[in-house]
This record gives C-alpha cells, sequence and structure tokens, in this order.
C-alpha cells in the first residue's frame, strides 16, 4: 500500500517496511508498511483477529517480524528491542495495574522498572498524581477503583518515564461515557506536548478523534489516512429517511448494486450509497417506482463507521469473488 | 540491571504484607508441620504385647524379663509353655512378641558359658520388628547371652535360630527417638513446599492478572523478572529454616551437632534448586490454581520418596533413581549429615555437586521454555 499522504512535515517516530508476521502457516500480517509522525494521534482499526495486536506488539519489540523490518523511536526493533521498550509507553485494555497495591505505589513501581532513579521517583510519583487528579486517592489500593480511575492510573503509569512514543490497546473499553471523554481530553494533551500515541479502538466515534488512521484487516492494510481522506476515498453519501414501510423498503434498496448500506436507526432508515450517487434521490426514484412513500429525508455526515463496513465488505466480496472463481 | 530487581523484589514484599494470609500462611506453616509430624509421626514403638515362654523358671529368668517389662517396650500379657502356644498368641493378636528363655540359661549364666536368648516376633509390621530386636538385643547383652531373632511369618516360623547374634551400637540417635530424626528433614520438606508453590504462583498470578504482559513490554528483562520475585522468598526461606532448627532444638530437643553456618550456604543451592522447579512450573501453568496443583503432585514423591518417611536403602531400584533426581533427597542427607552427625563440608561434597547439577539442569532447562513463552 502506498496510499501513504504525509499529513505534517514532522519527522516520523515509527516506520515500518514491508513487516510481516505468520505463526506457523497462519499469516496474521502481511506487508504491512505505514509512517506515523511525531506528534500524530495514530489510530489502528479493524476487526477482532485482524492483526492489530500483532502489529503493535511487533512494534513494541515483543514480538519479532518474520518479515521487514520496522524503525521505532530511531531503533530497528527487530535488532534492538529492549532500546525501543524503554523508550515507550504500553497500556494494555486490562489496566494492568497490581490491585493490591496502592496508586501511589504502582506509579512508583512502574517508575522504577522504566528506571526512573530513586531519588527522583517519589517527585515524579507526585507529579504524575496531580497532573492525573489522583492525588486524593493515593493511597487507595488499585483494585478498589471503578474503571474510569483504573483508566488513569493506566495512563499514568504507561507515561510515567514521560516517553516520547505511546501504545494504547483499546484503552477504553470497558469505561463509562464520561471517562472516555476525559481520556481523550488526556490523549491530546500529551499529543499537544509532543507524546505520540498509537492506539487501538472498536469504537468508531473515538477513531474520528484520531489525527490518522490504518484500517487492518486479514492481515494487510487496507487504506491509511486522515478519517476525512478515508471517508472520501470511498465515494459514500449518507442520508437519514423517512419512509413507510421501512422494514420493507430496506429490503427492496439492498438490491440495488448502489446502496452500501440500509440500516434501521428507530423509526428513520439509514441509507449509503456508493459512487457519489445522491442517496435521498436515488431512495425517492426506486421506492416510488414500488409505490412507497419517501415522507422526508435529510443528508447526513458519512462516519468512519460507514467507510470501514464498506472496506470490510468489499473486501469480502473480493474474497467471494476469488474463491467463485477457482 | 541491580536496580530493577529491587524494584521487583520491593513491589513483592509489598503485595506480600497486603496479603495477610499468605504471608501468615508462610510462617505458620513451618510450625503447624513441626508440631504435626513432631508429634504425631512416632515410630518410636512401646507397650508391645509380650508373652513368655520360660524354660528355665530361675531368679536370672525372670530377672530378665522384669528388666523387659522396666523397659516399657514390652508388656507381659501371658506366659506360655510352648511353640505351637506362641504360634497361636501371636495369630490371634494377642502378642506380638515372645521371648523364649531356654532351659540352660541360668545354668550357662552361673558357668559363664554363652548362652542364647530367643526372640520370636510378629513379621507383618517391620517396625515393630526393628525396635524389638533392637530392644532385646541391648537387654540380652548385658547380661553376656546372645539373641536369636526369629520372625513369625505365614509358614510359621523357623525354630532354629538365624544365627544372627545382634550388638547393635547407635552411634548419633542414641534413643532412636523419630523427632531428632524427623525434625531436620523436615526442613527440607518445608523449603520444598513453599518454594516451589510460590515460584508457581508468582509468575502465574501476573499471567492471569494481565500485569506479565506489562513487564514484558517494558524494558524488564526476564533474569531481572525471575530474580527480583525470587529474593524475597529465599529470605522467606531462610527465616523457615532457622524457625524450624529452632523450634526443634526447644520443643523436641533436636540437638545442633554441626555448623549452622555451612548448613545455611549450602541451603542456598537447594533453594535455588526448588525455586527454578516453581518457575518451570509457572510456565506451564496458565493459572494459579494450575500452579498450585503441580505443585502439589510435586511434593508427594518429595515426601515419600526422598528419604524423609521411608530409608532410601529400602526403596527398590527405579524408586531410588527417581529419588536421586530430587533436590530433596540430598538436602535430606545434608541437613541430617550437618544437625545430627556434625558432618563437614568435606564429607557432604557429594551430595553438594549433585544438588549444583541438579540446579544448573533446572536453571537452562527452566530458561529455554521461559524465553519461548514470554514471546
Amino acid at each position: 500500500m502506498s496510499q501513504e499522504v504525509a499529513t505534517s512535515s514532522q519527522p516520523s517516530i515509527i516506520r515500518a517496511e514491508h513487516l510481516s508476521r505468520s505463526f506457523g502457516t497462519l499469516v496474521a500480517v502481511k506487508d504491512v508498511s505505514f509512517e506515523v509522525k511525531k506528534g500524530e494521534i495514530f489510530g489502528v482499526l479493524g476487526p477482532n483477529g485482524a492483526g492489530k495486536s500483532t502489529t503493535i506488539r511487533m512494534l513494541c519489540g515483543i514480538l519479532d517480524p518474520t518479515g521487514g523490518t520496522a524503525n521505532v523511536v530511531g531503533f530497528d526493533v527487530g535488532k534492538e528491542p529492549e532500546r525501543v521498550k524503554e523508550r515507550i509507553g504500553y497500556m494494555t485494555q486490562r489496566f494492568s495495574l497490581y490491585e493490591d497495591l496502592s496508586v501511589a505505589e504502582n506509579l512508583s513501581f512502574y517508575a522504577g522498572i522504566y528506571g526512573v532513579p530513586r531519588r527522583e521517583r517519589k517527585a515524579k510519583v507526585e507529579q504524575m498524581l496531580q497532573r492525573t487528579g489522583l492525588l486524593d486517592r493515593r493511597n487507595q489500593l488499585a483494585g478498589t477503583l471503578s474503571g474510569g480511575w483504573k483508566q488513569r492510573v493506566a495512563l499514568a503509569s504507561a507515561t510515567v518515564h514521560d516517553p516520547p512514543l505511546l501504545f494504547l490497546d483499546e484503552p477504553t473499553a470497558g469505561v463509562d461515557p464520561v471517562s472516555r471523554r476525559e481520556f481523550w481530553e488526556q490523549i491530546h494533551q500529551l499529543a499537544a506536548a509532543g507524546t505520540t500515541a498509537v492506539l487501538t479502538t472498536h469504537y468508531m466515534d473515538e477513531a474520528e478523534r484520531c489525527h490518522r488512521l490504518a484500517f487492518i484487516f486479514r492481515g494487510s492494510l487496507l487504506d491509511i489516512g486522515t478519517p476525512e481522506q478515508i471517508i472520501e476515498r470511498r465515494s459514500l453519501h449518507v442520508a437519514e429517511l423517512d419512509v413507510d414501510r421501512a422494514v420493507e423498503a430496506a429490503v427492496l434498496l439492498r438490491t440495488f448494486p448502489e446502496v452500501e448500506e440500509v440500516s434501521h436507526f428507530g423509526h428513520m432508515l439509514r441509507l449509503a450509497t456508493r459512487g457519489d450517487v445522491d442517496p435521498e434521490h436515488f431512495a425517492r426514484e426506486r421506492l416510488g417506482a414500488a409505490s412507497i412513500q419517501v415522507r422526508s429525508g435529510r443528508r447526513m455526515r458519512t462516519t468512519v463507521e460507514d467507510a470501514f463496513v464498506a472496506m470490510v465488505r468489499a473486501d469480502a466480496r473480493a474474497l467471494r469473488g476469488e474463491r467463485s472463481e477457482t | 540491571m541491580t536496580f530493577r530487581v529491587f524494584v521487583i523484589a520491593w513491589k513483592e514484599l509489598l503485595q506480600l504484607r497486603r496479603d495477610r494470609l499468605t504471608a501468615a500462611m508462610m510462617f505458620a506453616l513451618p510450625i503447624v508441620q513441626l508440631l504435626l509430624f513432631g508429634y504425631a509421626i512416632n515410630t518410636d514403638v512401646r507397650h508391645i504385647a509380650t508373652v513368655v515362654f520360660d524354660e528355665d523358671r530361675s531368679a536370672a529368668s525372670r530377672d530378665l524379663v522384669r528388666s523387659a517389662e522396666s523397659t516399657g517396650f514390652y508388656d507381659v500379657v501371658g506366659n506360655v509353655r510352648s511353640y505351637a502356644e506362641i504360634e497361636r498368641a501371636i495369630r490371634s493378636n494377642e502378642a506380638r512378641v515372645a521371648f523364649v528363655i531356654p532351659a540352660e540359661y541360668s545354668a550357662d549364666l552361673a558357668r559363664g558359658r554363652p548362652t542364647h536368648v530367643q526372640l520370636v516376633v510378629d513379621g507383618s509390621d517391620p517396625q515393630i520388628v526393628a525396635s524389638a530386636t533392637n530392644t532385646a538385643a541391648s537387654l540380652v547383652t548385658v547380661r553376656s547371652a546372645a539373641l536369636t531373632v526369629s520372625r513369625l511369618s505365614k509358614s510359621g516360623f523357623a525354630r532354629t535360630p538365624d544365627g544372627a547374634t545382634l550388638e547393635p551400637s547407635i552411634l548419633y540417635n542414641p534413643d532412636l527417638r523419630t523427632a531428632v530424626y524427623i525434625v531436620p528433614g523436615l526442613t527440607g520438606v518445608i523449603l520444598t513446599m513453599t518454594m516451589v508453590m510460590i515460584t508457581a504462583m508468582a509468575l502465574a498470578r501476573e499471567r492471569e492478572r494481565g500485569t506479565l504482559e506489562q513487564l514484558i513490554v517494558s524494558p524488564v528483562k526476564s533474569v531481572e523478572l525471575i530474580v527480583g520475585k525470587i529474593i524475597p522468598y529465599v529470605g522467606i526461606g531462610y527465616v523457615q529454616m532457622a524457625v524450624i532448627l529452632t523450634l526443634g532444638r526447644i520443643v523436641f530437643k533436636v540437638p545442633i551437632a554441626g555448623s549452622l553456618p555451612l548448613l545455611f550456604a549450602l541451603a542456598f543451592v537447594f533453594v535455588a534448586a526448588n525455586l527454578a522447579i516453581g518457575l518451570l512450573f509457572s510456565t506451564v501453568a496458565q493459572t494459579q490454581q494450575q500452579a498450585m496443583q503441580m505443585s502439589f503432585f510435586f511434593l508427594l514423591p518429595n515426601i515419600l520418596l526422598s528419604g524423609f518417611m521411608f530409608p532410601f536403602e529400602a526403596m527398590p531400584k527405579p524408586a531410588q533413581w527417581i529419588a536421586t533426581a530430587l533436590p530433596l533427597t540430598h538436602f535430606l542427607r545434608i541437613v541430617r549429615g550437618v544437625v545430627l552427625k556434625g558432618a563437614t563440608f568435606h564429607e557432604l561434597r557429594l551430595e553438594l555437586l549433585w544438588l549444583t547439577g541438579i540446579l544448573v539442569f533446572l536453571v537452562t532447562f527452566t530458561s529455554l521454555r521461559f524465553r519461548k513463552k514470554l514471546v
């Protein structure tokens, strides 16, 4: 894939070239190349088992690539994984905290592990507690915190050594909406201060908060770019329609090749069309022919989710095509 | 590298302090085990029902029977008048032992001629055979008579003496008290139990709670992680050993004949070998429960085969081969050697060599496995 568009003049902090990884006969990641610029918030999207985690694990230096190379924070991750590990932060969806240690003890432990000298550790922990609003809870055992607070402590633990690059593996899984928003504020603050964040997520609204996105599906990179670019490339248009006999209308609409997706949203139908077809106009025409009335229509913004679903479906169609040929 | 080891060791101690139950168990376990094994397992045999077949009926023969009774070993439950009656008494469990004093006993003694007393023992219980024989031998010896022992087996017993003239001389545990033998060995058993289980659980717990993943992504090296996790427990192992030996000295009057510094130094290799076994388990176990089960599974052959409960020499060859591969077997010889016999380094160097060999093998094998597992 060489759809890479340099969106900033910043130097790159990750440069993956033809990265591949197979487990026996299973190819988990094949020939993935991309760059992440310094200070970016870079989202890696894809269904479960698509190869997201394998890619991230290779970039973190805990899984050797079976092909290709990756340069992370200035080091070849295959050759000098330890150098890379020292300079990155990593946060898992399980918020790997020691539940039987207090908030401050967790921070102090991770600070120690990442080589913050003992003299500076205490001050560093104080600074992190202050920055993340955890001062009141410093002596609370991590296991007794709610999901949102655990996430904060986990983020603080992952950044206690001020890494220039931060990997976040589904950082907001199982966290309430308010905490998720606060979390994203923190990520943007970190990015503004120069920290690069690479994260995986299933939440499409979160994908749109990223500066750039990479779609990984069945081990391959399907697309990469800003959310706007990715949406634009799909040439999708979306409208919300108020129609009679919505279920019947949906079945009919799905038979046309121009229709990417029809979905029910309450009483409304959400119609996405391919190839720059105007969805409302298209619906009025085709449904009218079947004497189903479109009472009203409203143009909607195309989302990353639409683009994502379209890409996965196109890939599935291509796969079916391949199979029927053979 | 070193500071990370201490960061991890410190974390382990913090966690241990929070986990009151485990911490309490680590110190309660040796004490409870010591009291259980020390008091409950008693192979000292006393009050054995005894019949006497006194063909001599003299003052000398009555004196022998009285002194036999006064040892506390033999309770004379009756007199019999024939070998057939002895057999009947033992078969019916009325008696376990019979003394046969020949008619010429007092006459032989008076003339200073060699004489002998026969002891018929219920062969079905080896403990009784050993104890009854030993005690009788010492009784008879002071009267300059020889003892012949016949075991009663299925086919009856040999009337003819087996010719063994017993003159036991017991060097290191003259009173033959079980506690003296059990307590030093118990240090080895407890160390095996705690060290293997703790290390097996330590990594399984991190894996189960997802913190291992976080550590793998960090710059911590496997060796730092392992050493850091082990250090606090080596300390605990030494404390446990000290507790057992001290209590053994106070409660069970187990004398410590040899050099404690030597014992503690040699114990290091043993502790390390057990920790390596625990780590090996933890590379296999996915959950703490599995780790726990494996540790228990490992403990059983240790208790049974190492010589802790049954003499090594009495086991069949294949069992001895297995036992030789167990660190506990060698440590038992070391700890009993030092505590009971005052053995020196020179005398124990072969056992140390064995322990070191086992350790080197385990560490090599475990680190090969461990590296694979981390990726």
